[in-house]
This record gives structure tokens, sequence and C-alpha cells, in this order.
């Protein structure tokens, strides 16, 4: 097959010629055959006037033989030499003829009325045929006229109507393709523009072209595209260097006390003290190395749970006999005011609510309770977890489920999950078709997991 | 008892020689799967430990191999925790899979639990030095005194003592008591096992429970 024109404005100059060859052909063809209906028409009234007057001279005049005599008359009259008039006797003999070209005297059926006909014999013509009876005598008279010259003169006109139609398109393609041509300038502007945006440009974006509703919409379909992608590579680049901000901790750590301790000999309980404390901060390097990944694979498109139905008060009891020690050294209750069941994967509904008692331990006031309640809303259902405490400040409350965000960047605990513990509370929930979400005012601050009523599948 | 190690990281392949050659065991080593083809049929194992990914044939087709010939417990060590992964290592017959990084001692807990070989004994009654627990009564005494424990710290003690002598790691100690199969990032372990030794090790002067500090928890009576 072959390929299709690549440029648009080719195309659609393509396509304006041959819109144009379709309609320039059809008004070509429509006037062709009003032309050759209307000279037929008047061919035949010609040879239909002929007869009657032929016929009006007979009827006057009686005398045949003397008519036949005179064929001068007929010859004036006739004009020209595509004229043909016969007047036959009974016996099909002509008595009066006027054949220029010597045509062959035609078989014709006998006819009261005058009858039109097409003959075609050496030189194809038309014929108008009447009989008429003369006394006793009947005569045939036929009156022709050759076809040659009107056949000529339609394939003549036939054939410039179809060289202005060729003459149509091929202008109508050059037009086409200038006009598509400057009317695609602003596509070209846009590409150029688009065509400088690379990935450190994302910051850019496309002008708007105003005059062109269908271009406003694209570059603003656009636009919005360039947004999320420029979230997206901003999210993922400052995430990559929290990442290994996050290793050099550590990392910092493991290599300046080891070589602190090899720049000279040391006790036995100073190397083992070393090794301690390294195997401390390996643990921690494996822990967030975990957390990563288990953030990547609750991300990845085709990440799926297996839910089932959970007794929550049950869970939720479970995990305050986990804490109570914690809670106990704080003077913190744990309250478990939770009961609605619900359908969650109980190994990560664990480890998101354990994660969020965590974080209220940690950040809640000593000798206040944390209360982890349940409730119905709507199709949903709600857990939340409450604990007194400082405030989260407003400008910072949208960040905290962000992976590393820590709203004090100075607290950096080696038993801290380095900052993922409420991303992997939010991609928990995200796996459940859920949200996670957080309020915080003077008094308190409220974590909240909501599930969809009934999971299927 | 013979343990065979194919591992093709040298580093890891000589601690693991020399921890299980510290525990008792005597170690064959194979860098690649070729060598560990080789060793697997001239030679009978009591276990053996494959990494997944090796040079030559890999632990797929090692454990394969080693099945045609006997059922000998295989624990698999791999860095990748993939489920597929997990599922085929357990479909072609593997007995445990440890993920790396894993701490020795997990290491070891592994392979004991694996030579022992069918379920562990069910005892109902345990002794250490003068503290006994009675599973059936759910007593606990130190010294002939009745001492009350919580629920958990029942469920702790009885974890410890049942694996006298073990350390046990605090993930592991929190998967078995608390059920939270996941790392935790608090010290919930550390306060059970401080709460725990306030009630059955402070008052006395024989200490049972001692802490390895990187490791985790042992319950033994020390020398």
């Amino acid at each position: 097959m072959r390929r299709w024109p690549a440029q648009l404005s080719v195309q659609l100059a393509a396509l304006f010629a041959l819109v144009s060859v379709v309609l320039f052909g059809a008004i070509g063809i429509y006037l062709y055959q009003s032309l050759q209906q209307e000279i037929v028409w008047r061919d035949d009234q010609a040879l239909k006037g002929r007869i009657e007057r032929i016929r009006a001279i007979m009827d006057d005049g009686g005398d045949i033989d003397a008519l036949g005599r005179r064929p001068q008359l007929y010859e004036n009259m006739l004009g020209n030499r595509d004229n043909v008039l016969w007047v036959l006797n009974e016996q099909g003999r002509a008595i009066i003829e006027v054949n220029v070209q010597q045509l062959p005297i035609p078989h014709v059926p006998q006819q009261a009325a005058t009858r039109l006909l097409d003959w075609s014999g050496s030189s194809p013509a038309r014929l108008a045929v009447q009989t008429v009876e003369l006394g006793a005598q009947r005569y045939t008279l036929i009156a022709g006229k050759l076809l040659a010259e009107r056949e000529q003169m339609l394939n003549a006109y036939a054939l410039r109507v179809g060289f202005a139609v060729l003459i149509g398109a091929v202008l109508a393609f050059a037009l086409g393709w200038l006009v598509s041509y400057r009317g695609l300038q602003p596509v070209r502007q846009l590409a150029a523009q688009a065509a400088s945006i690379d990935v450190q440009h994302l910051d850019q974006r496309l002008a708007h072209f105003g005059q062109h509703h269908e271009l406003k919409t694209l570059t603003e379909a656009l636009n919005q595209m360039l947004v999320r992608l420029e979230n997206g590579f901003l999210q993922l680049s400052r995430f990559s260097e929290d990442l290994a901000h996050e290793m050099r901790t550590p990392l910092n750590n493991l290599m300046g006390q080891t070589s602190l301790a090899l720049q000279q000999e040391r006790s036995p309980d100073d190397y083992q003290n070393l090794l301690i404390s390294n195997q401390e901060e390996y643990e921690r390097l494996a822990r967030m190395v975990d957390n990563m990944l288990f953030l990547a694979r609750a991300e990845q498109a085709n990440a799926s749970i297996r839910p089932q139905r959970i007794a929550l008060h049950d869970l939720v009891g479970q995990l305050c006999e986990y804490f109570e020690g914690m809670a106990e050294e704080r003077q913190i209750t744990l309250i478990n005011e939770a009961s609605h069941p619900l359908w969650a994967e109980p190994d990560l509904l664990r480890r998101a609510l354990a994660n969020l008692l965590a974080n209220a331990l940690r950040y809640g006031d000593a000798g206040k309770p944390i209360v982890i309640a349940s409730r119905q809303a709507g199709e949903r259902i709600e857990v939340s977890v409450v604990n007194e405490g400082p405030m989260i400040a407003p400008e910072k409350i949208g960040f905290v489920f962000e992976r590393f965000y820590r709203c004090d960047p100075s607290r950096n605990q080696a038993g801290d999950s380095g900052g993922l513990g409420l991303a992997i509370v939010r991609s928990i929930m995200q796996l459940h078709r859920g949200s996670a979400r957080v309020s915080s005012n003077a008094q308190q601050t409220c974590f909240t997991l909501v599930f969809p009523d009934r999971q299927d599948g | 008892m013979r343990i065979l190690v194919v591992e093709d990281e040298i580093k890891a392949a000589d601690y693991l020689r020399k921890g299980l050659g510290e525990a008792g065991f005597v170690v064959d080593i194979a860098l690649n799967g070729f060598d560990g083809q080789h060793l697997i049929q001239e030679h009978e194992f009591d276990l053996v430990i494959l990494d997944v990914m090796l040079p030559g044939l890999d632990g797929w087709q090692l454990l394969q191999i080693l099945r045609r010939k006997s059922a000998t417990p295989v624990l698999f060590l791999t860095a990748r925790d993939a489920v597929e992964d997990r599922v085929k290592g357990l479909e072609l017959g593997a007995d445990d899979y440890l993920i790396k990084p894993f701490s020795y001692a997990e290491l070891l807990a592994r392979v004991r639990t694996l030579l022992r070989r069918g379920p562990p004994r069910e005892t109902e009654f345990f002794e250490v030095a003068d503290l006994q627990l009675d599973l059936l009564k759910r007593r606990v005494t130190r010294q002939g005194e009745r001492i009350s424990l919580t629920n958990k710290e029942f469920a702790l003690l009885h974890l410890l003592i049942s694996r006298e002598g073990e350390v046990l790691s605090r993930t592991l100690i929190a998967s078995r008591v608390w059920n939270m199969n996941f790392d935790s990032d608090t010290n919930v372990v550390d306060v059970a096992i401080r709460r725990l030794r306030a009630k059955i090790d402070d008052p006395y002067p024989v200490k049972l429970i001692h802490t390895l500090r990187g490791m985790g928890y042992c319950l033994e009576v020390q020398a």
C-alpha cells in the first residue's frame, strides 16, 4: 500500500482536490447531459418540422413528379451535407432523394403518424418517418440527420469539461495546501515550544494561542499534563534525594565509628561495643530498605490484596496489648472503642494501625489517653486514632503522609522508621481503595483510616 | 550434623562456615552451582542452605536435583522476596526461606528448627534452674513462689523457655507473641522483656534472661 502523505497540510490539500474533483465532475456531468438533451430535442423538432413541410407541399401541389424534378429546391432548403431526405413510393423507390453522402435507402416500417427512430447504418443517423396516402398512391417520407457532427461537438464539450475539472483539482490542491500550511502555523509553533521542553525545563508551559478554540483546548490539556509530569518528576527526584540523605546518616555513623576504632589498638570491650553499634545501624538500614520495598510494591499498578472480614475490636485489642508496655511507661492509657467489623487484609491493617499507634505514643502527651474508635459514615467505615498532644502546624499537616517527611527535621531517632511510617499507612489504605487523613488542633491530633464498606475479591 | 552451604558471595559463605562451625556443625561450602551439584550427588547432608542466585546452576535447579535423591531439609536464602519466588520455592520443596539481609541469630534459629525434624516436642512443663513453667495450669514459679503474669508475659516467657539457650531476635518475638509480622520500629519488645524481668529475674540473684546486644534475647543459666 502506498504511504499516506505524512504532512497534514499535504493531506488536507489532497482532500480539497478530491472534494473539488467530485464537485466539479458532478456539475460537468449535469451540464453535459442538459446540453445533450437540449440538442436532441431541437434536432427531433427540426426533423418533424421538415416532414410536416414536405407533406404540406405534397398536399398542396399534388404533383409528386413535378416536385421530384426540382431537387435543387430541397437541396437549398436542406442546406448542408448532414441532412437527408427521401420520398419513397409504394415500391420503395425514391421519387425524391436529397442524399449528398450517398447513403443507402433505409428500410422503415409503414407509419401513419410521424415517428422518430435511430438508424445505425454505416453512418448513424436520426430519422423521422411518416407514411402518407395521396390519391391512390402511398408514399413514405423520411427525413434524417447524420449524428457524426453532433457527436463530435458533444465529445469536444465533454473534453473541455474534463479539462476544467482537472485544472480545478490542481488549483484546489495548491490553494488547499497554502491555506492549510498557513492555518497550521500555530500547530508548528506549538510543536517548536513543546520540543524545547526537556527534563531540565519541566517548569515551562506552552503559550496560549487565543484565537483558536481547538488549539486552546489542546494547549490547556498539554499544560495540565506538564503540571502532572513536573509534580511526579519532582516527587521522584526529591524522593531519591531524601533516600540518599537518609542512608547517609547511618552510613556516616558506621564509617566514623569504624575508622575511629581502627586508629589504634582497642580493648575487646570497645570492639564489641563498636560491632553492636554497627549492628544497630545495619538494622536501621535493613528496615529502611524493607519499608522502601513495601512502598514500591504497594504502588505497583497490579498490586492486589486479599481482604477478609475482620473483627476490629479484637484486632485493636491485640495491638493495645502489644503497645501496653510502652504506653504504661508514659502513663498513657490505650482505649479501645473500635467495634465495626470491616473488610481488610489483617496483616496490612495491623501494620497501618501499629504505625499510627507508635506515632501517637511518640508524639502524644504523657499521662493522656489515646483512643482508637470506629464509626460508620455512610457507605464507609472510619477507624480513628486520637491522641492529646502538640498541634501539627497547619502548613505542615498536608505533608505528614509524604515519605521521609518529619514535622521536626532535627528529630532523627535511631528507632524510628526513617519517616516512612505514615507513607506506609497511606499506601496500605490505597491498596484497600480507601484513604487516610489527619486533623489536628491545639488539644488533639486525629488520624483517620477510611475503608470502603465492602470490597469484593 | 553436616550442613552444605551453596553461596557465591564469598564473605557470606565465610561467615556462614565460621558461624555454623562455632555452633557445632560440620560445614561444606560450594561457591557455585556446579560444585554444589557435585557435593549433593557425592555426599549425604543433614541440611542444605541454598542461595537462589548462583553462577552455573541456580538454587531452584539444585533443589530439583536434590529432591530426586533425598528429602534433606532445604533452607533458601534470597534477596528477592517477591511472593512468586516464595511460592515457587515452596512448590519445589524448599522447607524454609530467609530474606537477605537477615541476622545470624535468625539463621541459626531456623537451622535448628529444621534439624529438629518433625514437629517440635509439645512439652507442657519447663524447668530452667529454679524457674518452672506449667503450660496446662498456666503457672509460673520461681524458688517455689508463684509469680503472676499477664497473658502476653506468659506467652513471652513460654517462647523464651521453650527455646532455652537460643538467641531470639526482636522480630521473631514480635511475630510469635503478638502476631506482628513486620519489622516494628518501636522498642515494644524491649519494654515487654524489661517488665517480664522485673517479675521473674530482678527479685532473684540468678538472672536467666540475657540481652545479646544487637541480636536479641536468650533464656539460659549462664556460668
